[in-house]
């Protein structure tokens, strides 16, 4: 089922688009008056019926249909170009909730490159179908008819019309057959210039390493065959297109021969005077650009409509996780896992196998164990992220996927490992959930974080920008900036996800202790693979390879045989003493 | 504040005139090896307007020498027929050389930009990498360069074709009457004054509306990447309402644009048809008054009208015009920033040890060396070492104390303020940088892997390594096995972020590379900070088959990864606090005994001494 964008948008501005399709076709009828005029105003200069107050007459009308034209032309054009504008403003504030909407699933498989180029160049391409084309059209349309009719009105015979226009109406053929071909090629350069900014991309992420190795030479040249390939491309799509858009004037030129010959001849033998003469003329040179603008619309258009699927298929995927028929709100902190499993999607293998996990509401928890054990699985699902299967997961008193999404997100501080921030201030990173928090409140949560001291240091404090016109944070600043984040929150559960890997050993324990003290009688989770990091939890589950394969508190699992006391023996020591196989 | 920093961001796109033409003339450069090139399009052009413009001309004659003569012979206006056809044959011929020729010769120039301008960001400074995103350099070598080559192809091909067509259309004005024909020479300054007077306006709000896209496309781009935390944080609301206020100023903008636009075009259509009314009338009149053929008016009439046609298209021209100036000044200022570490004076490099890198011995000196970004406050403080050949050195200190400032003075990332640096004696500021590349091998926290196959990551791409060589190195480092088990073995296709691959795997990976390269002086900043304990063992064994014999120097944060290196330097605040081995540390009680003890977990501990 597709989902209809365009025309119930033109539909709810019905009247504004049809107020500016009536003035652009007034305009042109009205223009079309102007060879019919010129033609009646040589036919009197030549046969001298005419006297000086006329042909100011006919100069004043001739004015009076250039005013006309001018400003009813012009006014229909800016109202149709607005409704373009006003489409492309309306699209991507629907794509933008679109992706707020979509989940990690889809992310995933889809690069930010690739989503953005839905608001910048498909929404465009439709917008340009809505105004230029439109307009073009509605501009060529009119204007091919009112030559027709204004032909037929002149007395000009229809067997003189016919073979004279007869070429012209080879263009849509034309424009038929080449515009796909031009389509295919032009979609060959444009994934070639695709990969041209991929590899960029790719080669100035990894600048560093090229210089470091040398190897500036070998990856110039493989970004150099990118560009070569754009421009082979490019020279196919010209020679394709620019015969074509020479062929255009060419069949116009064709017409006129026919005029001259045979229009000529029919004036000679009298059947037509002159002035009708010079009007055919007029009129066939009147009909090659509104002729050649159609071809160029079709063109576009066949471009558009392919934006026009893009963006109804992806406005129309169904974000795979949302709000359930009756969404419950989240009551209660303890959190329940009942025989979980899991796969990502797409995925053969299970990240989680049977994993029965509770923790008591106020209780710390830490989950530890090596990359890829499933630690961080367990913080997504818990966040909705991915959907567990039902009945696995119980927060409070209710399965999770009875829980609005909304409530369930309002009530987790969730605290990334790889501290993501925006390019805002310090100040709006770590306020981010509460945007009206109070400066104390940020100031505090800072200290929390062990942050406030760096952040004092730059010159403009919490007002700081981060990102390209402001500071760089280094990956420890960014870790504790993002905890900030988490803390501020101050939410029922709070789950740390090796939140503090990044942090020196002595920032890490002021950070452990603080956290120890804020988060009292508060349920928190606590992801880690340093054991420093959640030794002091009251209970530790212990995972390897999507499994919990010990629990316990710090105390109990040492004096178990197991991962952790392993863990514990290789933390210790140097790593390279390290006795574990 | 949203406001004065977009006046800010305009005035800084207000291109500084001087600056802009120096742009310019830079571009233009590279237009210079197309000469002949430009000469043909300029000859094809001149045809096929000559041709187009030759056929009212024609149909002048069949009025008058034919209609208006009351001649009756069919003969004469048959060959103007075939005429014209040839003419029109002729237009179509040249019309399509010259686009062909034209396009070649702007994906050319664009194609060797896009080049110089990739050589040129890879010799430039790591320190460019620090401030600039990768993303808006990716701007420069795509989208700039796109618009610079509508530049060749658009704009100059429109002031070729149609400047051409105008002055034509001139000269046979003044051909068929030379009075009329002054008399429409008053369109000119007329036509000049409402371009002069749109012009600024015109730019203004251009610029406004390409300052404000760009912002919007920005913030898109942000919150796509991290998505994941606005929705954990369920701000999607809040989000959506920053994203609709970018979005109406951006429209706005565009209202702006549009009514400009609109107005200029329509502005130049009226003028047009008022001048062929002006005409008419004038004309009328003179024919009336028997001093003007009747043929030559129509002949006029379809000139005058068809003189609108090139200035119109130049005026469509202006937009693509100023975006292409704007790209210029953008590409040319990347052109022209020079490495901030040249290679000084190419002919008299010293050689280290025969040049090979394994022959180098690896001693390093660091001789009173004082270091600060930019004019900031020294991060390195009169810091002297001095390390043996083969020796392997753990660097330890808290955040900001220096510790990654001090790898990036020896690799040449940045230059010392005062002192030196100094490998086998010689100022590494004395040593091309490529060789200095190759001499100190590098692997940082994030390993990096390029699209390609693991056997072309792991020589990068660089055939001059064989096959075997690269899997040798692979099983040195213990990846071999791992590789194995991938599908497609040592060919299976990575993608950028090394899919499919654990973080310590890529980090194998990268060891692998540092094997083959073979560097002298081994420098590991974090390398393992990211793994956790288990991959961190895997990876250290590996590296400690790498680093045998090698001088190698370990910067970590946690005290574990480095405690068996035979010197330990403690950073505090650009200097050094502390050195010696892990034993006589802790003896010591010092800072790095409290360092040792927190990571230990048992910070409440208080020394006795």
């Amino acid at each position: 089922m597709k989902l209809r964008l365009l025309t119930p948008y033109l539909a709810s501005r019905g009247w504004l688009y049809t107020a500016s399709l009536l003035l652009i076709a007034a305009g042109n009828i009205i223009q079309s008056y102007y060879p019919h005029i010129l033609g009646e105003f040589i036919d009197r200069l030549k046969n001298d019926d005419i006297a000086m107050p006329d042909i100011r007459m006919y100069a004043l009308m001739l004015v009076a249909i250039a005013v006309c034209y001018g400003s009813m032309a012009g006014l229909g054009q800016y109202l149709i170009m607005r409704l373009g504008r006003g489409f492309e403003r309306l699209m991507r504030k629907r794509l933008f909730r679109h992706f707020t909407r979509l989940s990690e699933s889809y992310y995933a498989k889809h690069g930010v490159g690739q989503m953005l180029s839905y608001v910048m160049n498909d929404v465009t391409s439709v917008r340009e179908a809505i105004s230029v084309c439109l307009n073009q059209t509605a501009n060529a349309v009119i204007l091919l008819l009112s030559a027709f009719v204004m032909m037929a009105a002149s007395g000009l015979p229809w067997g003189l019309i016919v073979p004279c226009v007869s070429p012209l109406l080879l263009i849509p053929f034309l424009v038929v057959y080449f515009g796909p071909r031009i389509r295919k090629r032009s979609r060959i350069v444009q994934n070639a210039l695709a990969r041209m900014t991929e590899s960029a991309e790719e080669q100035f992420g990894g600048m560093r390493v090229t210089q470091k190795f040398a190897a500036e030479d070998v990856m110039a040249e493989r970004f150099g065959g990118t560009v070569d390939r754009i421009r082979e491309s490019q020279l196919g799509l010209v020679r394709m297109s620019s015969f074509f858009q020479a062929l255009l004037p060419f069949l116009g030129a064709l017409s006129l021969v026919v005029t001259i010959a045979y229009g000529g001849y029919q004036a000679l033998s009298g059947a037509i005077t002159i002035g009708m003469f010079v009007s055919l003329t007029l009129y066939v040179r009147l009909m090659i650009n509104p002729l050649q603008q159609i071809g160029n619309v079709i063109n576009t258009m066949q471009r558009s409509r392919a934006s026009l699927e893009r963006l109804q298929e992806l406005l129309s995927i169904i974000p795979d996780i949302s709000d359930a028929e009756q969404s419950v709100p989240l009551s209660g902190s303890g959190i329940e896992l009942r025989g979980l499993s899991f796969n990502y999607p797409g995925s053969p293998m299970e990240a989680l196998h049977d994993i029965q996990l509770s923790v008591k509401p106020g209780m710390t928890a830490g989950i530890i164990g090596r990359t890829g054990s499933g630690k961080t699985t367990i913080a997504k699902l818990l966040l909705r992220i991915y959907e567990a299967p039902p009945r696995t997961i119980r927060i409070g008193e209710t399965d999770i996927r009875e829980l609005g999404l909304g409530s369930l997100r309002e009530n987790i501080a969730y605290v990334p490992q790889d501290g993501f921030l925006f390019s805002t201030t310090m100040r709006d990173n770590i306020a981010f959930s509460r945007r009206n928090a109070e400066q104390r409140e940020v100031e505090d949560a800072s200290r929390q974080a062990g942050i406030y001291e760096s952040i004092q240091q730059f010159s403009e404090g919490f007002q700081t920008r981060l990102g390209e016109r402001g500071v760089t944070l280094s990956g420890g600043q960014r870790q504790r900036t993002s905890l900030a984040r988490g803390l501020i929150k101050d939410a029922p559960i709070l789950i740390l996800d090796d939140s503090v890997s990044a942090v020196d050993a002595v920032t890490e324990t002021a950070i452990i202790r603080n956290i120890q003290q804020l988060r009292q009688n508060k349920t928190t989770l606590i992801i880690a693979h340093r054991i420093s990091a959640l030794k002091h939890a009251d209970v530790i589950f212990v995972m390897d390879e999507g499994r919990i394969v010990q629990q316990g508190t710090h105390e109990s699992l040492l004096a178990e045989k197991g991962i952790y006391a392993e863990l514990f023996a290789l933390q210790q020591g140097g790593t390279s003493h390290g006795q574990i196989g | 504040m949203a406001k004065s920093a977009e006046h800010a961001e305009a005035a800084k796109q207000q291109q500084n005139p001087a600056r802009s033409k120096e742009a310019r003339k830079g571009i233009m450069i590279y237009a210079k090896p197309y000469r002949k090139a430009f000469a043909g399009v300029f000859f094809c052009t001149l045809i096929a307007v000559f041709a187009d413009l030759l056929q009212p001309y024609l149909v002048k004659i069949v009025i008058d020498d034919h209609l208006m003569k009351g001649r009756t012979e069919f003969r004469p206006l048959l060959l103007i027929g075939v005429l014209y056809l040839l003419l029109s044959i002729l237009a179509l011929l040249f019309s399509y050389l010259q686009n062909n020729l034209i396009q070649r010769t702007g994906q050319g120039i664009v194609a060797s930009l896009r080049k110089d301008l990739f050589r040129h960001i890879s010799r430039l400074s790591p320190s460019l990498f620090d401030r600039t995103s990768s993303g808006s350099l990716v701007t420069h070598v795509s989208s700039d360069t796109e618009t610079v080559s509508q530049f060749f192809t658009q704009v100059l091909m429109s002031l070729m074709r149609d400047g051409m067509t105008l002055l034509l259309i001139i000269v046979l004005m003044f051909q068929l009457d030379p009075v009329l024909a002054s008399y429409s020479m008053v369109l000119l300054p007329v036509i000049g004054i409402i371009a002069f007077s749109f012009r600024s306006y015109m730019r203004k709000t251009y610029q406004l509306s390409r300052s404000r896209l760009s912002r919007l496309i920005a913030f898109t781009a942000e919150n796509l990447s991290g998505m994941n935390l606005v929705q954990a944080f369920h701000q999607e609301k809040e989000q959506e309402r920053q994203f609709a206020e970018k979005n109406e100023t951006y429209f706005e903008a565009n209202l702006r644009e549009i009514r400009t636009n609109v107005l200029f075009n329509r502005s130049f259509d009226l003028l047009g048809n008022l001048s062929v009314a002006f005409i008419a009338w004038l004309g009328g009149r003179a024919v009336l008054g028997e001093s003007l053929e009747f043929g030559i008016l129509y002949a006029f009439i379809t000139y005058i009208r068809q003189f609108f046609q090139p200035i119109n298209a130049i005026t469509q021209q202006w937009n693509t015009l100023q975006s292409a100036s704007v790209s210029m000044d953008r590409i040319w200022g990347l052109l022209s920033t020079k490495p901030d570490l040249p290679d000084e004076g190419k002919a008299s490099f010293p050689v280290l040890n025969g040049g090979g890198s394994p022959k180098v011995s690896g001693a390093i000196d660091f001789r009173n060396v004082t270091f600060g970004y930019g004019d900031g406050e020294p991060v390195i403080k009169a810091l002297s070492l001095s390390i043996r050949p083969g020796e392997r050195i753990g660097i330890v200190g808290t955040t900001g104390a220096g510790k990654s400032s001090l790898i990036s003075l020896l690799c040449r990332f940045y230059d010392v303020r005062k002192g030196s640096v100094r490998i086998d004696g010689i100022d590494v500021r004395e040593l091309p940088l490529a060789t200095l590349s190759r001499t100190v091998g590098l692997v940082q926290q994030e390993p990096y892997l390029f699209s390609g196959s693991i056997i072309d990551n792991i020589r990068l791409f660089d055939t001059r390594f064989s096959r075997e060589q690269a899997m040798e190195a692979c099983r040195f480092v213990g990846a071999d096995a791992l590789i194995r088990r991938l599908p497609d073995g040592y060919d299976t296709m990575l993608s950028e972020k090394g899919s499919g691959l654990s973080t310590g795997e890529r980090q194998l990976l990268s060891f692998a590379r540092i094997v083959l390269y073979q560097p002298a002086i081994l420098v590991l900043d974090e390398a393992t900070a990211n793994l956790d304990s288990s991959t961190e063992q895997l990876v250290q064994r590996a590296l400690d088959a790498v680093a045998a014999g090698r001088t190698t120097l370990v910067i970590a944060h946690r005290i574990s990864t480095v405690m068996d290196a035979d010197r330990i330097i403690v950073m505090r605040s650009g200097i050094i606090a502390e050195q010696g081995s892990h034993e006589e540390l802790v003896r010591q009680r010092g800072y790095y005994e409290q360092l040792f003890r927190h990571s230990q977990g048992r910070p409440e501990e208080r020394g006795a001494g």
